[in-house]
């Protein structure tokens, strides 16, 4: 039906698609997941780590979380050679906006550019939308409120308190929603993170990166040792929790997740 | 897409500017090599503008010249407890002619921002009313009032843009802001660009500054603030020929800028001699003449 | 007349700048910072026409800044040193050239080696114990010949700056309004405290 419309970009369909967009949303579906939730006086950024293959060299292995500038970070959810092109035009934005304002970029201002420069490739000739979503976080200059926004493909952005972006995104995002609290303290907001996606992360603590930004400071990951500690604890108490749902027999959640993972967990790209 | 990388990969001082680039780049469009300037100005049809509009303008290397541009002034701002003063005189002169004695110095480039005239009035009064619409972007764009710092840069950038080709400006950006405080910028055509406490500029800023300097505290209550600002425009009107007609005075504080008169300096300078006994060797009667 | 002055020691750089913005027969500010920070531990200063020296040395630090975000390592003050006299080469040849001069200090991230990088608006470039721009440099290169070494410690460094700034004091006939002193260590860059209201005396 589509076929004749969807192959030039910035070409409606009859019934006012713009294909092209689409299945760059499908891109970001395949992507490994990313969530970002905001605490108190902390934001965290989470991501589902591919696992390296034997020989490869982890060093140099590139990060879904990137630093835009020292107050500024993104993680993304899509191609990732996409995604490096995109962080780079937000460098330079970042970098420009001191030059010639001299102030740091909020981080309202570096999401309304991502998503100005991810629009722009919807609609010129030539280029091919970004395949990627991207959630942006950090701090404002001298500001104590975090900030936590979402760009899409076709140049949307949004702002939310938690989110999910890529693979199994939906499951993700609704066990965010029923867990999410106010006025979260640091230890809270990590472990959120984690456990949100421990729903669809299997292989636990190696599988995962984590990155806290606080205000007046950078990036900060969190070392691997520390995320297992976390895991440790929340599987823990998931077990304590199934122990106690057997006894009560109420149909555990647990399990629910893992079907919708399966289920819509499509073909590796 | 090349022009878009090229448009990107270009150093950021040859850019516009961040905020405005796509509309500018809108403004310009098929005007070739016009690109790093900031709009599109009709050309005397020379080959070398800028060197031809020095030749025809300057009339201190050729008195004789056919142009000549307005110049000479007293404008001065300073930083105090209670905000910024800004006092400006209002002759405007082109040679030894008096061009005006109205002249509004002051420039009000939005409800909380002022400027400041000397050089090229026309320079200035084109390049401050250009810059309360980019002011105005900023705020539509950004949802909050643009920084003092970034309004005087975005100025300065464009000035230099500019450098050799005959812009002739001195100007002073003074503004309240909560996250800056009471904040003054000095940018000049050459591209300067300085934050400070205090600035006179023009042709009798000496004179200005002289006065100025000596009373100068930063804890001056408003009334001492706005006197003293007043009193050195008005040494700065009695010593040099190139300034005089009204004294233009604002005082600036967060809540946006407000006026403090346009007021004759004939009757201000007498009030001064006869009230305080200062300018005595000035004489008021013809009997001490002899 | 502005004096731009650089001095290299054991483990540390030290670069200093006078502090006056004149203009004609105005000094407009007394407080200027001639000096802008590239990285952790690359410091620059500046001087030359007005408007060059500050568009240049922030177009310079944008991109410094750039690198480092980019390839989450800094550049060495070698590497921007060369990546200086190359902009300035273009520059050169270019319909408007930039009119500035230019000390480079810095501390190597990796060997902790100070370095010191002399440029000129012709797009010199010149490692250097210690350098000067301007006036400067015919009162005080012969002092720091005479007292330089390159083992000296941070605190001989300070001392033999202001044997510097004391003859220039003595000597220029107009005042700097002091001098702006930062050095740069393997730790960072840091401000130093340093005497400006000292009045020295002819003799």
């Amino acid at each position: 039906m589509a076929s004749g419309y969807d192959r030039a970009l910035s070409v409606f369909s009859p019934d006012g698609h713009v294909f092209q967009v689409e299945y760059a949303g499908e891109a970001v579906k395949r992507g490994t997941c990313a969530v970002g939730v905001k605490g108190k006086d902390v934001v965290v950024l989470g991501c589902e780590k591919r696992s390296a293959m034997k020989l490869q060299d982890t060093r140099i292995t590139p990060s879904k979380i990137g630093l835009v500038d020292t107050h500024v970070c993104l993680a993304f959810a899509g191609l990732n050679a996409d995604a490096r092109i995109l962080v780079d035009k937000a460098r330079l934005e970042a970098q420009s906006h001191r030059l010639n304002l001299e102030d740091p970029v909020t981080i309202d201002y570096i999401t309304k550019y991502v998503a100005g420069v991810q629009q722009r490739y919807t609609q010129s000739g030539g280029v091919r939308p970004f395949g990627i979503s991207t959630l942006i976080v950090g701090f404002d200059n001298g500001s104590k409120i975090p900030r936590l926004y979402q760009t899409e493909p076709s140049g949307i952005y949004s702002a939310w308190k938690a989110n999910a972006i890529g693979r199994s995104s939906k499951t993700v995002r609704e066990f965010l929603e029923r867990n999410y609290k106010e006025d979260m303290d640091r230890e809270a907001t990590i472990r959120l993170a984690i456990k949100s996606l421990l729903e669809v992360v299997q292989t636990g603590a190696k599988n995962i990166e984590i990155a806290i930004m606080a205000p007046g400071k950078t990036i900060e990951m969190l070392p691997v040792e520390d995320i297992e500690g976390f895991v440790k604890n929340i599987e823990q108490e998931k077990q304590e929790e199934a122990a106690k749902k057997k006894t009560g027999r109420t149909p555990g959640q647990g399990s629910a997740a893992i079907l919708t993972r399966t289920q819509d967990e499509p073909g590796d790209q | 897409m090349d022009t878009l990388v090229a448009q990107y990969s270009r150093p950021a001082y040859q850019q516009n500017n961040a905020l405005a680039e796509e509309e500018q780049q809108d403004l310009l469009d098929g005007v070739p090599g016009a690109s790093n300037l900031s709009l599109k100005f009709a050309m005397p049809p020379v080959a070398h503008p800028s060197a031809w509009l020095r030749a025809v303008s300057d009339d201190r290397s050729n008195p004789s010249c056919p142009i000549k541009i307005a110049h000479g002034t007293t404008t001065l701002a300073f930083r105090f407890q209670g905000g910024i003063i800004v006092a400006t005189d209002s002759r405007a002169t082109a040679g030894n002619w008096i061009a005006s004695q109205t002249v509004k110095k002051v420039i009000e480039i939005n409800s909380d921002l002022l400027g400041t005239m000397a050089g090229g009035a026309a320079d200035c009064q084109y390049w401050l009313a250009w810059l309360g619409m980019q002011c105005r972007l900023h705020e539509l764009r950004h949802k909050r009032r643009i920084s003092v710092a970034a309004a005087s840069k975005i100025l300065a950038n464009l000035v230099y843009q500019y450098k050799g080709m005959g812009l002739s400006m001195g100007t002073m950006c003074a503004g309240v802001t909560k996250e800056e405080g009471p904040a003054l910028y000095y940018i000049d055509s050459d591209g300067t660009r300085l934050a400070g406490n205090l600035f006179c500029v023009g042709s009798g800023q000496t004179f200005a500054y002289g006065v100025l300097d000596a009373e100068y505290r930063y804890d001056l209550t408003t009334e001492e603030a706005l006197e003293l600002g007043s009193r050195s425009i008005l040494a700065a009107t009695h010593r040099d020929a190139y300034s005089g007609g009204f004294i233009n005075l604002y005082h600036v504080k967060e809540s946006g800028w407000e006026k403090h008169g346009f007021s004759d300096t004939n009757p201000i300078f007498w009030k001064t001699k006869l009230e305080k006994g200062e300018f005595s060797n000035v004489t008021s009667s013809f009997s001490e003449r002899v | 007349m502005e004096v731009l002055l650089g001095i290299t020691g054991k483990d540390f750089t030290l670069i200093a700048a006078s502090k006056a913005a004149m203009r004609g027969a105005t000094i407009l500010k007394a407080s200027d910072d001639k000096t802008r920070q590239l990285n952790k531990h690359t410091l620059m200063a500046f001087s030359g026409e007005a408007g060059d020296t500050v568009q240049f040395a922030e177009y310079i630090q944008a991109n410094a800044q750039l690198y480092s975000m980019r390839n989450e390592t800094d550049l060495s003050p070698s590497a921007l040193a060369n990546f200086v006299r190359g902009e300035l080469a273009h520059s050169l040849r270019s319909r408007k050239p930039y009119n500035v001069n230019l000390l480079l200090g810095g501390v190597d991230p990796i060997t902790h080696k100070p370095s010191l990088y002399w440029l000129d608006y012709l797009a010199a470039l010149a490692p250097l114990p210690y350098a000067a721009h301007g006036y400067a440099q015919y009162y005080c290169l012969s002092i720091l010949d005479k007292h330089h070494h390159p083992d000296i410690t941070l605190g001989q460094g300070i001392k033999l700056l202001t044997l510097c700034t004391d003859e220039l004091k003595r000597r220029l006939p107009v005042d700097f309004k002091g001098m702006t002193v930062k050095a740069v260590t393997k730790d960072g860059i840091v401000d130093i405290e340093f005497d400006d209201d000292k009045v020295v005396k002819s003799a």
